[in-house]
């Protein structure tokens, strides 16, 4: 695997954390728990942000590997 | 009218009368009893008892005989509801026995408790040496409350400065196979939700003895055929887990970078995905 997959099957991971948080945060009923649970997904959403940016850099700096 | 018709007639309507009287009188254990409901109790139930046979009594007698003993006691009874001076008349006072890791032998003696009783309702609370107390206190009801002194006292998550996530209580949500609405609302949750659950585990509804749903909308089950094992919740360790997988592998991505750019972005997300796994994780387990 080229760096740019592996940043790529990160940035999933990081999707699937945040889809996985906002469900918890839903069905959570103490408002403790729900304010925890919505600023995890907060920071996990400004982490993809970023990983979103590397994805599109390392997909320039690896022409070659591109579909 | 012949005289077992009578006894039964009379059986029933007392019964009846006794029983409403109880239901007045209020939800206490025998063993919270103060002596003077004790008394009571013991006194409805003689009076019910003679009248039920014997016939030579009027049976209007009875009737009030037992109003007074209901009246007189429910009125007591709700006005030391009001009144602390008349609470601590009817139903006595707690008397401390144990201060200051010492023992009040004259308040003691004054119960008519001895040395043997307080040492064994002290091993009831599982306490073999009187110097591990620092208070204790002889309840009007007779039984022995008990602080240990802090360096007996069980473990607490707030001794060890742990962070422990709030719960509230979990819902039944199936019992005896039937699906019960009130509790699935309660979570503000439906039978969809219920249904698409049970699917991932691959039961039916009818095959679950009891389900309950915790807080955050996980489910345990127990089911008919305990030859099948059911899964235990799995979705919140199962994040946790990605979580730590992602932040190792930024960590990873840090490490194997030359792009000093790219290098100090990967570190800095690492760092606060880190922040986020410490505060989340007493939620997730």
């Amino acid at each position: 695997m080229t760096v740019g997959s592996n940043v790529k099957s990160c940035y999933a991971s990081l999707k699937s954390i945040e889809a996985n948080l906002k469900t918890l945060n839903e069905r959570a009923q103490h408002n403790e728990a729900k304010k925890v649970f919505h600023e995890t997904e907060r920071i996990i959403k400004e982490i993809k942000s970023d990983l979103q940016q590397q994805v599109i850099f390392l997909s320039q700096e690896e022409p070659q590997y591109k579909q | 009218m012949p005289g077992w018709v009578e006894v039964i007639l009379r059986s029933i309507a007392l019964l009846m009368i006794l029983f409403f009287m109880t239901k007045g009188l209020g939800k206490k254990q025998l063993a919270q009893m103060s002596i003077f409901e004790y008394i009571t109790g013991i006194v409805l139930g003689g009076i019910v008892a003679i009248h039920s046979f014997d016939t030579d009594q009027p049976f209007m007698h009875a009737v009030i005989a037992l109003l007074l003993w209901f009246i007189i006691p429910f009125t007591i009874e709700r006005l030391s509801l009001k009144s602390k001076r008349l609470r601590d008349f009817t139903q006595g006072k707690s008397t401390v026995v144990i201060q200051d890791g010492k023992i009040m032998e004259d308040n003691l003696k004054k119960e008519g408790y001895t040395t043997d009783d307080l040492l064994e309702s002290l091993r009831q609370k599982d306490i073999f040496q009187y110097a591990d107390v620092e208070f204790a206190v002889l309840e009007p009801t007779g039984s022995l409350s008990v602080l240990p002194k802090s360096e007996n006292k069980p473990l607490t998550p707030k001794d060890m400065g742990l962070k422990v996530a709030p719960k509230k209580e979990p819902q039944t949500v199936i019992m005896d196979g039937k699906v019960l609405l009130e509790p699935l609302a309660n979570l503000s949750l439906n039978t969809n939700w219920l249904e698409a659950e049970l699917d991932k585990m691959n039961v039916s509804i009818e095959n679950v003895f009891l389900a309950q749903a915790d807080t955050d909308g996980q489910l345990t089950v127990d089911l008919y055929d305990d030859k099948i094992a059911v899964p235990s919740p799995s979705e919140k360790p199962l994040l946790l887990a990605t979580m730590k997988k992602c932040q190792a592998d930024l960590e990873l991505f840090a490490l194997g970078t030359e792009n000093q750019q790219s290098k100090a972005m990967y570190e800095k997300n690492s760092q606060k995905l880190q922040q986020a796994i410490d505060k989340i994780s007493p939620y997730l387990q």
